[in-house]
């Protein structure tokens, strides 16, 4: 079966392992929970008419873009930035993030999840900001880990970019 | 036992004690080097012409499990997953340098796929009946510098000190930490109730979720495992105090053990420290 790494990065507290547990096993934790260096879960997809397994990295948040550990990204086939979109610095600051791993990785399938949609109230970020990200050429959509929304599509996107034909839109 | 890898010296020491009230000691550990099996005796060739994956330690193999049930039972389990865990390691122990992305999930896949083997060999051999199985907890650390990949079971524990803090690698896989993350009890609840501790996740139990991280050490760092024995008498930052003292590795561990048992010591009672220093 074909095999595919895929990275989560983002800020601290952006929901990343959240949206993993939310994928994998259907939960929402409610506890935060910090993630030390990389937890590795998986979870076999359809794309493209054949069985992937996606090996989700699911890496530790860090605020400051420098303090990144580029090593956990060798190897990725796609990322998963996750934003917080009841705070806007953490949407700023992927692009930040952005470059880095492109700079360390070349520029591989990536979604950009805009996550905790579910609160409403909080939310921080603007239409202008989606299409911010469309005219940047990155895929984005709204995610909440909590009610599960864009949570499959997400990974689904990822999972069909990447084993999309040669020459397919990535 | 201390060893130098690239850029740092290792130092790891264990101790397991049977505790207080306990009539046996259900808890195993193990701390293996894992290491290449060519020995260069003689050679024409300059040191920089010999290939580096032939010399020195690959890995470092770390591992704390606590038999669970009483008795011989409990103790067997422990000791069986350890000794498949050894199995496995040595036999892929000169394939862990220089790993691309999909040696890694192999390898990953290949650690979990002993935690899945020696259940269903247990199960195999009691007739399929989990309630009957003996069954027991693992956390494991798989070094081959820096990299340090963890493979967790149950409510053993993994911590790294780094620049002062210390921070928990693995999570519990009990009842009690079920229900706080889905928010069903509280803290205090979780504290208080009887269940609390009953695992979500064990070798040889009813549910097997092993669960896989990994993080860069840098030297400097250090590692902890225990298994509850230490964690339910000893907090968090009594430990953060013991790895924080400039003590060597079996000085930190018989420290640790000892607050263990005045604390009252009501478990068997198991710690693995690493110190790595910069070369």
């Amino acid at each position: 079966m074909l095999q595919k790494k895929i990275c989560m990065v983002g800020m601290f507290g952006t929901g990343k392992t959240c949206l993993v547990q939310r994928y994998v096993h259907s939960l929402f934790s409610v506890k935060y929970l910090t993630t030390v260096g990389v937890k590795i879960d998986r979870r076999e997809v359809q794309a493209s008419g054949q069985p992937v397994m996606l090996m989700l990295w699911d890496l530790e948040g860090r605020d400051d873009t420098r303090d990144i550990n580029t090593s956990y990204l060798k190897g990725a086939h796609g990322v998963l930035y996750v934003v917080d979109g009841t705070r806007r610095d953490t949407f700023d600051k992927m692009f930040e993030i952005r470059d880095l791993v492109t700079r360390t990785i070349g520029n591989v399938a990536s979604v950009v999840a805009l996550n905790k949609s579910d609160l409403t109230e909080q939310w921080q970020l603007k239409p202008a900001d989606e299409r911010r990200l469309a005219d940047k050429g990155c895929f984005s959509l709204l995610t909440s880990a909590k009610s599960g929304v864009g949570v499959e599509a997400a990974f689904q996107r990822l999972a069909d970019t990447i084993v999309a034909p040669t020459g397919a839109q990535r | 036992m201390t060893e130098s890898a690239v850029g740092a010296t290792v130092e790891a020491f264990g101790l397991t004690d049977r505790g207080l009230v306990r009539d046996g000691n259900e808890d195993h550990f193990i701390i293996a080097h894992v290491n290449k099996t060519i020995d260069v005796r003689q050679t024409s060739m300059s040191s920089r012409a010999m290939p580096q994956e032939f010399s020195g330690v690959a890995g470092y193999l770390l591992a704390v499990a606590d038999g669970v049930g009483g008795g011989p039972q409990g103790e067997l389990a422990s000791e069986r997953t350890l000794s498949a865990l050894l199995s496995y390691v040595g036999k892929a122990a000169t394939c862990f340098q220089g790993l691309d992305a999909d040696a890694e999930h192999e390898l990953m896949d290949k650690l979990e796929a002993v935690v899945h083997g020696v259940h269903a060999e247990l199960l195999a051999e009691y007739g399929g009946v989990t309630s009957r199985l003996p069954a027991t907890t693992l956390t494991l650390v798989l070094l081959v510098w820096p990299r340090a990949y963890h493979v967790q079971v149950g409510d053993s524990r993994a911590y790294v000190r780094r620049g002062g803090r210390l921070q928990r690698l693995t999570r519990d896989q009990n009842l009690g930490e079920f229900m706080v993350s889905l928010g069903a009890w509280t803290d205090d609840q979780a504290r208080m109730a009887s269940t609390a501790e009953t695992l979500s996740s064990a070798i040889g139990g009813s549910e097997l979720e092993p669960v896989v991280g990994l993080i860069d050490l840098a030297p400097g760092d250090s590692l902890m495992l225990c298994t509850d024995g230490l964690t339910k008498h000893v907090s968090d930052e009594e430990i953060a105090g013991a790895l924080a003292k400039p003590q060597s590795a079996e000085e930190t561990s018989r420290k640790l053990v000892s607050d263990a048992l005045a604390a009252g010591g009501t478990d068997n009672v198991t710690v693995i420290v690493v110190r790595t220093t910069p070369t």
